[in-house]
């Protein structure tokens, strides 16, 4: 019989101890990762070792991440070691664990008080009934957006709504949530968040709920713990730690101080304390892949903790500063014409992709894409203000590109995979030769439009029209992903912001080695780049000129110790004398972490 | 795990049978009544085997009463299974699928349906298309994925074990072999290797062989050419070691005769043993969870004796294990076995709670069958017992009868067919069986018969049994079966019509007891002649002598006495005997009121 291939990945681990003391653990275990620390790796290989040395078909296990990108990834690298998504692995977020595998087969079973056939509401059904609410719970004066974030995230904080810290911590947001979920089911939908919350409460509630997903899914094992949340965690307790013998078997990675999901939910302590626990092995992983020494040490010294993580190589790299007297837009043509080009000419990269700008928000992000769309820069841009939001189907039609680009070659994703996840779009049941003709039409579709050349607006036109639009409403919960195919089209029609794109540039949006990579901090999480250029590191900005408590400033230095941490070899940081608003110009240093940092480092 | 309930509509034989089932399954019913088709209908949930054209019925598999067809049309199956929860392995598979969850029962359906957006009323085959879900969901599809992990597995009526297990592909003992030749480590395979090829080379380099060896050689290359022959050698076996384990045969007569001299039972008995082998083995290597294993006419070719002494293993693993371990009662219990068989033997030694019963009827002038069984009856465990005992030594008798007549004891298992004779109604020709509860506790039988259970048309005759200054003891027995058979009906308070209202509902009191009555209703000579003939005491033989002479004289508790003293059955086998011989179709009134019901009810 041949080796299976994760057997030689776990040869890699071995001769660092504490990789391989979180591969040979067993029971319930936490690996607290710095970064670079090989986490993913180790995350993998050991699942991989799980489902083929401790799980028996049927039976499998569940690994929930922070998004659908961290999902996507991980598929591809499970893969890449012989392990395939198949029905007894589950891979994806906490939101479509608790809907594929808690709602959508327990809740009518468990007479849980919500439309059949589930339909999730889409971004402009969600506003529209969340403007009702604020309206109608604190007056028509009210500005929506205002308690947008604080009550989902209150929605996703305080879970026992039974409880008075439900009622009294926060009354506006208790009753704009209680009636936001009242104005939904109404109209008989949940939204994204009632996924997790609504399959938590079977969770908790049910026997038989946690004993049939102990059975399906005896091993629990979860990607950037820190981020995910009280829900997440609740569901660990719950599955992990609640019910004895059935008790799922835990594997969590991630790193607390990487937690810069404060925001929307995340609470760093929670992984602390579970690594704590009783019956719950730990072991932190220090050794540090990614950058160079001197590089982490800044990072430690940003972040004001002594972590003791070593560098895996003896070279130093670079941390320069980079002031500018005047506003963003110095910064950003300084970047784009001078110090992208210098770094490319002195060799410190190969190509253009193994540089990464990174900002606090799209705004910040406005004035380095104008900047390097002048200077004639190819460059890749992930945050909101990006061309079209990246979701599942979007996604997919970025590989279908992908595919006609490559003519089938050993780059390109497998046809078969297009295939599988263009089924996935249409949970609707299908006789297997409806589905095979329906994945005929696709490739048939695919393989007429393959001249990269073809104008975008045509190409998705065909596809949409042909082979998406009757399938995602066949399935009735597409209702979102049909809007965002829409607004695709629109952006990609005559009059379009992207109406110039080919199929081609389309499919180059997986990111190629000659796209400068441009995002926020948050987005540029688990990633890596040669040289990291962090813009706009100015007062202000971060933290945010909102955030002026000492507490309220621990998240924003997570931040910042993030975007340091994503530099192999150099970084640089520019920040300017005034800052630009929406409304106006201030006069602004650097950011007040810069200044520490630049202090520090100069002792 | 096992099937717990099956309904079907719409499909052949079947507008909408809805049968609750135990752990295994025995299909008993008549010719044409659908057993097969019952069989094919769990076919298309479970099998895998099963192609996915086959799967897709066609339009002519509705049931005759569904024409003409309509957008509504549908053929609708579904398994409901129980008793997985244990097993996690078997809940991971099923959990998706609950329709119910303390305890879990999971749902499996097959729709056939008119496709969506249809233009015209369906009227081809391409117009329908099918889906198989699991739980009420009907997006949730069951998989083939699903459908190998418990699958089912069919031996048809009209198999050939002999040719099975002579052709490799189909051999059971395949997977068996091919399972021995990953177990087999490199170092015994060496060593086998080594004694073939001596043993090989000992015969091959026997002058005589050899010779015979260079003479085929030569007789090839005579024939075509050097050029073209292929080499030929003798030789015993293939030297390599797993081909060579593949061509290990089972021989029967300690080695001296091969399958193919057995006798069709013999083969069938080895196939069947084979089978359960892989199925074992299937479960042991983790390629299925459960086996749900079907076979049409288990009896073919085997003796009455083994039929009884094997199936009786197999359905009841506990109770009768014949020379086997405890390991053997472990690794049982995840197989299923669905029966269907003509066979009293096999039916008679099966669990109570494992037979359907299939019978034939009309709805809308459409013949349609329908099925039951005792898993709703109602029966204590003890009851259980006695009925199993029971139809274990009439062999089944009351699985295969039409109609049935509950009597209280031997006399009348003699005398009622003899009586029903007399007044022109054939038992055997009716598929009446006249069944003895031996006393007077009808309610275990009353309830196998009742429409809970095996809802066969039948009826109770039951004495009087009159008491001095009370009320008669068939009062309260009588009441028991009328209330069970009919609890919203009000009877009367007054005896008399109280019985008038239980015959509706099947239930004679004989007046008094059935010999007094047959002496009253125009029989005293056969009587009291049969007590002078059999009896040895001489009052007794003069007391017969008087009442003969003068009936009015009758004393029936005296009568009675000197029966008993003779022996109720002996009394009663004499008596049918002399009343058969006779040309008086007088009977008491309890017997002719109650073949008549039984036969209206048929």
């Amino acid at each position: 019989m041949p080796i299976p291939p994760y057997l030689d990945a776990a040869k890699d681990l071995e001769p660092n101890k504490e990789q391989w003391a979180a591969y040979q653990s067993e029971g319930n275990f936490v690996a607290l990762a710095g970064p670079g620390s090989g986490k993913t790796k180790v995350l993998t290989t050991k699942l991989a070792k799980i489902i083929h040395e401790d799980i028996e078909p049927p039976r499998g296990l569940a690994c929930v991440t922070y998004s659908n990108e961290c999902a996507r990834e991980l598929r591809r690298r499970l893969k890449k070691i012989g392990v395939s998504g198949s029905g007894r692995i589950f891979i994806g977020t906490v939101h479509s664990f608790c809907f594929q595998h808690i709602v959508r087969p327990y809740a009518r079973l468990a007479d849980l008080d919500i439309a059949w056939p589930i339909r999730v509401a889409t971004q402009n059904e969600q506003n529209e009934q969340f403007s009702n609410a604020v309206s109608n719970t604190l007056g028509p004066d009210q500005n929506p957006y205002d308690w947008r974030f604080p009550s989902m995230a209150y929605r996703r904080v305080y879970l026992d709504r039974g409880s008075t810290v439900w009622k009294k911590t926060d009354k506006g947001c208790a009753n704009i949530v209680e009636e936001y979920e009242r104005l939904l089911r109404n109209r008989g939908l949940i939204d994204f968040d009632d996924m997790m919350l609504l399959g938590l409460q079977l969770v908790k509630k049910h026997d038989w709920v946690r004993s049939s997903i102990h059975a399906k899914f005896p091993a629990f094992i979860v990607d950037e713990y820190q981020d995910l949340g009280v829900p997440l965690h609740e569901l660990v307790m719950a599955l992990c730690f609640s019910q004895g013998e059935k008790n799922c078997r835990l594997f969590a990675v991630g790193d607390p101080d990487q937690s810069i999901y404060g925001f929307a939910g995340a609470q760093p302590n929670l992984l602390q304390e579970l690594s704590k626990r009783n019956g719950v092995g730990t072991e932190t992983l220090r050794l540090n892949y990614r950058s160079r020494q001197n590089i982490i040490d800044a990072s430690e010294l940003a972040l004001l903790e002594d972590r003791g993580y070593r560098s895996a190589t003896k070279e130093t790299g670079v941390i320069e500063f980079h002031g500018f007297p005047e506003g963003l837009k110095q910064q950003a043509a300084f970047i784009a014409s001078k110090l992208v080009p210098s770094l490319l000419k002195n060799e410190v990269v190969e190509n253009r992709g193994d540089i990464a700008v990174l900002y606090c928000t799209k705004y910040e992000g406005d004035f380095i894409a104008d900047a390097l769309s002048e200077a004639g820069t190819e460059y890749l841009r992930i945050d909101n203000n990006a061309a079209y939001p990246k979701t599942i189907l979007t996604r997919w039609l970025e590989d279908c590109a992908q595919w006609c680009m490559s003519n089938g070659g050993n780059e390109a994703p497998l046809l078969r995979s297009i295939i599988n996840d263009y089924r996935k779009l249409n949970n609707k049941l299908q006789s297997e030769r409806d589905r095979i003709e329906a994945g005929q039409k696709l490739v048939r579709c695919l393989m007429r439009h393959n001249n990269t050349n073809e104008p975008l607006q045509k190409w998705l036109h065909t596809l949409a029209t042909e082979c998406l639009f009757e399938h995602l409403r066949a399935d009735g919960t597409q209702d979102q992903e049909i809007a965002n195919l829409e607004a695709l089209l629109e952006i990609a029609s005559d009059d379009g912001k992207i109406s110039d794109w080919t199929i081609e540039r389309f499919g180059g949006q997986g990111g190629t080695p000659e796209h400068l990579n441009l995002m926020t901090l948050h987005s540029s999480k688990g990633l890596e780049f040669e040289v990291v250029i962090l813009f706009a590191m100015n007062d202000g900005i971060i933290p945010s000129y909102r955030q002026t408590k000492p507490e309220q400033k621990h998240e924003p230095r997570r931040l910042f110790y993030v975007g340091l941490t994503r530099a192999k070899t150099e970084v640089h940081i520019t920040y300017s004398g005034k800052r630009e608003t929406r409304y106006r110009t201030r006069t602004s240093g650097p950011s007040e972490f810069v200044a520490e940092l630049k202090e520090r480092l100069e002792k | 795990m096992h099937i717990s309930r099956i309904q079907i509509r719409n499909f052949r034989n079947f507008h909408d049978l809805d049968v609750k089932t135990g752990k295994h399954l025995v299909i008993v019913g008549e010719n044409r009544v659908g057993k097969s088709n019952f069989l094919h209908a769990l076919r298309l949930i479970l099998d895998p085997s099963l192609s996915e054209r086959s799967r897709c019925l066609q339009i002519t598999d509705f049931w005759d009463g569904a024409y003409p067809l309509t957008d509504e049309s549908t053929i609708q199956i579904s398994v409901d299974i129980s008793d997985f929860e244990d097993d996690e392995k078997q809940l991971a598979v099923l959990s998706d699928y609950c329709v119910e969850h303390s305890p879990r029962v999971a749902r499996l359906t097959y729709e056939y349906s008119p496709k969506p957006d249809l233009e015209s009323t369906p009227s081809k085959d391409s117009d329908f298309d099918f889906q198989i879900y699991g739980g009420d969901d009907d997006t949730r599809e069951v998989t083939r994925e699903f459908r190998q992990r418990m699958p089912m597995d069919l031996l048809p009526a009209l198999r050939d074990a002999e040719s099975d297990l002579s052709s490799w592909r189909r051999s059971p003992l395949r997977p068996l072999l091919d399972a021995l030749c990953g177990e087999l480590d490199d170092s015994a395979k060496e060593s086998l290797a080594y004694a073939i090829e001596q043993a090989t080379k000992a015969i091959g380099e026997t002058d005589e062989v050899k010779e015979l060896g260079e003479q085929i050689s030569k007789a090839i290359v005579s024939l075509i050419g050097p050029n073209h022959s292929d080499e030929t050698s003798l030789q015993l076996v293939p030297s390599d070691v797993d081909r060579l384990i593949r061509t290990l045969k089972v021989f029967i007569d300690d080695g001296t005769r091969s399958i193919n001299d057995a006798s069709l039972g013999s083969a069938n008995v080895i196939y069947l043993a084979l089978k359960l082998l892989c199925l074992e083995l299937e479960i042991e290597d983790n390629v299925r969870d459960h086996s749900f294993l079907a076979i049409e006419e288990p009896e073919a070719h085997l003796h009455p004796h083994i039929q009884r002494r094997i199936f009786r293993a197999f359905l009841n693993p506990r109770k009768h294990l014949v020379g086997s371990t405890s390991d053997t009662k472990e690794r049982n219990p995840n197989r299923s076995l669905l029966l269907s068989t003509h066979s009293p033997h096999i039916a008679s030694v099966s669990p109570l709670n494992s037979i359907v019963l299939l019978r034939a009827t009309t709805r809308d002038d459409h013949r349609t069958t329908i099925a039951s069984s005792t898993a709703e009856a109602g029966l204590e465990q003890k009851d259980v017992e006695d009925i199993e005992r029971y139809l274990d030594v009439t062999r089944g008798e009351l699985l295969f009868c039409k109609g049935v007549l509950l009597v209280e004891g031997d006399a009348e298992e003699y005398l009622v067919p003899t009586l029903c004779k007399q007044l022109g109604h054939d038992l055997d020709e009716l598929g009446i069986a006249v069944c003895s509860v031996s006393g007077t506790n009808f309610m275990p039988y009353v309830k196998l018969l009742s429409s809970h259970g095996l809802d066969l048309p039948f009826a109770v005759i039951t004495d009087e049994d009159p008491q001095e200054g009370k009320d008669c003891l068939a009062l309260s027995r009588v009441k028991k079966i009328a209330e069970f058979l009919n609890p919203d009906y009000e009877y009367s308070d007054d005896v008399d019509v109280f019985f008038a209202e239980a015959e509706s509902e099947g239930i004679f009191v004989t007046e008094h007891t059935l010999e007094i009555a047959l002496f009253n209703c125009g029989r005293p000579k056969a009587i009291t002649r049969t007590v002078e003939e059999l009896t040895s005491v001489d009052a007794a033989k003069e007391r017969a002598k008087s009442w003969r002479k003068e009936t009015e004289s009758l004393d029936a508790e005296q009568l009675l006495k000197d029966i008993g003293k003779i022996g109720k059955g002996r009394f009663a086998q004499r008596l049918s005997t002399r009343v058969l011989n006779g040309t008086c179709t007088s009977a008491p009134d309890s017997v002719k009121n109650a073949i008549a019901f039984l036969v209206e009810q048929i």
